[in-house]
């Protein structure tokens, strides 16, 4: 390096990536020790190592992973409540009928599980919940149909829960099939509002979400939503 | 890659991508957004790390991305763009960092990122172009044409 700005930030020999990579023992031995013994002799790339290295914690990830393995306590418990899932009583349905989406006698339905320290349970109406705790919905469709799980927080802030893309996602046809995303709770206490979209097409979330949060939103056409509460303290 | 090493490479890797998205927004706020956004995309796609040669390589290369997508975007660089330098991280690097991202915002995808690669990382021109998956004479044509967008800062150091 040797242009004034990259010394201005960067001021290394050795780049930040090679020093990630040697600290995290990424490098092979013979790389490994080249760098091992520049860095042994030179103020500047030990130095910034040591900036590199600096620990620092982590916010728990938003989106927690917990896709169960075949035989996890989330499927059991999900396998389990799909035999009563006709009549689920959590949910409160405003139905529009989508254009060319036929019923065949099962209404579509949004449940949720919460993990409270080691124990998974299946969500009530009006279920009170815990900062950490970790969310995980399922879903019930007698068609394939385009979801989006949707919440409007203590605040009143509108967010999206699933899917992660801007639009809402193609399921197939299934009972209590969990959604492969969950998300873990933070500390704003208060009821929460969810709305489980269940749509005919590919429609565009931020609208939607906007209009949850306005409090003026229409349901798109073409989908049904259902709605429920849970209460964080 | 099953989603349990994804979390597992969250509590490993995951201040890597932290601190480099602090580096090139400049906002903890939104450091913290490509941070989640970063490993929600990995559920998404886990192929794209798992056939990766060096998970810290994939890493700076998808913050990377993520950041300066943030940058280009118009609403959300105006913001960023906006901010003054945390008192803490006040002094020439954070001055120097504050002109760059705004210039970043202007360049073409490809130059701003050997721009990020070679003026932020300390990259040599070798491994910008494994970075870039291009050859180090196209890693030299692309930061020529950054060059005079860069010559201000220059002047200035």
């Amino acid at each position: 390096m040797s242009t004034p700005l990259a010394q201005r930030l960067w001021p290394a020999c050795l780049s930040a990536l090679q020093l990630d990579r040697f600290r995290m023992g990424e490098l092979s031995g013979a790389a490994a020790e080249e760098v091992r013994a520049h860095v042994a002799g030179c103020t500047r790339c030990a130095e910034a190592i040591r900036v590199l290295s600096v620990d620092e914690a982590l916010p728990p990830m938003r989106v927690v992973p917990l896709q169960p393995r075949r035989s996890s306590l989330w499927r059991r418990r999900a396998a389990a409540a799909g035999v009563g899932v006709a009549a689920a009583t959590s949910l409160l349905f405003v139905l529009r009928p989508a254009p060319g989406v036929r019923s065949k006698g099962t209404a579509p339905a949004l449940s949720m599980y919460v993990q409270h320290g080691g124990e998974v349970r299946r969500a009530g109406p009006g279920e009170t919940v815990a900062a950490g705790d970790a969310l995980r919905f399922a879903v019930t469709t007698p068609v394939a149909a385009y979801v989006a799980v949707l919440s409007i927080d203590p605040q009143g802030h509108g967010s999206v829960y699933f899917p992660l893309g801007a639009r809402a996602e193609l399921l197939p046809a299934g009972q209590e099939v969990p959604l492969p995303i969950g998300t873990r709770l933070d500390a704003t206490v208060g009821e929460e509002r969810i709305v489980g979209l269940f749509c005919s097409a590919p429609v565009e979330l931020e609208p939607v979400r906007a209009g949850l949060e306005s409090g003026r939103g229409t349901l798109p056409d073409g989908c049904q939503e259902t709605r429920w509460s849970f209460v964080k303290r | 890659m099953p989603v349990i090493e994804v979390d597992r490479l969250y509590r490993t890797h995951g201040h890597i991508v932290l601190r480099r998205a602090r580096t090139l927004l400049g906002s903890e706020h939104d450091a913290q957004e490509v941070l989640q956004e970063l490993f929600a995309s990995l559920l998404r796609s886990p192929g794209s790390v798992r056939n990766a040669g060096s998970i810290v390589s994939w890493l700076y290369q998808a913050t990377t991305h993520f950041c300066l997508n943030q940058l280009r975007n118009r609403r959300t660089s105006a913001r960023l763009l906006e901010q003054k330098p945390e008192p803490e991280a006040a002094g020439p690097r954070a001055e120097a960092l504050a002109e760059v991202r705004s210039l970043l915002s202007q360049m073409p995808p490809q130059v701003a990122a050997a721009v990020v690669y070679h003026h932020l990382d300390g990259m040599t021109h070798t491994e910008v172009a494994e970075m870039l998956g291009c050859s180090r004479r196209q890693v030299g044509y692309l930061l020529e044409r950054a060059q005079q967008t860069l010559q201000r800062l220059e002047q200035s150091a």
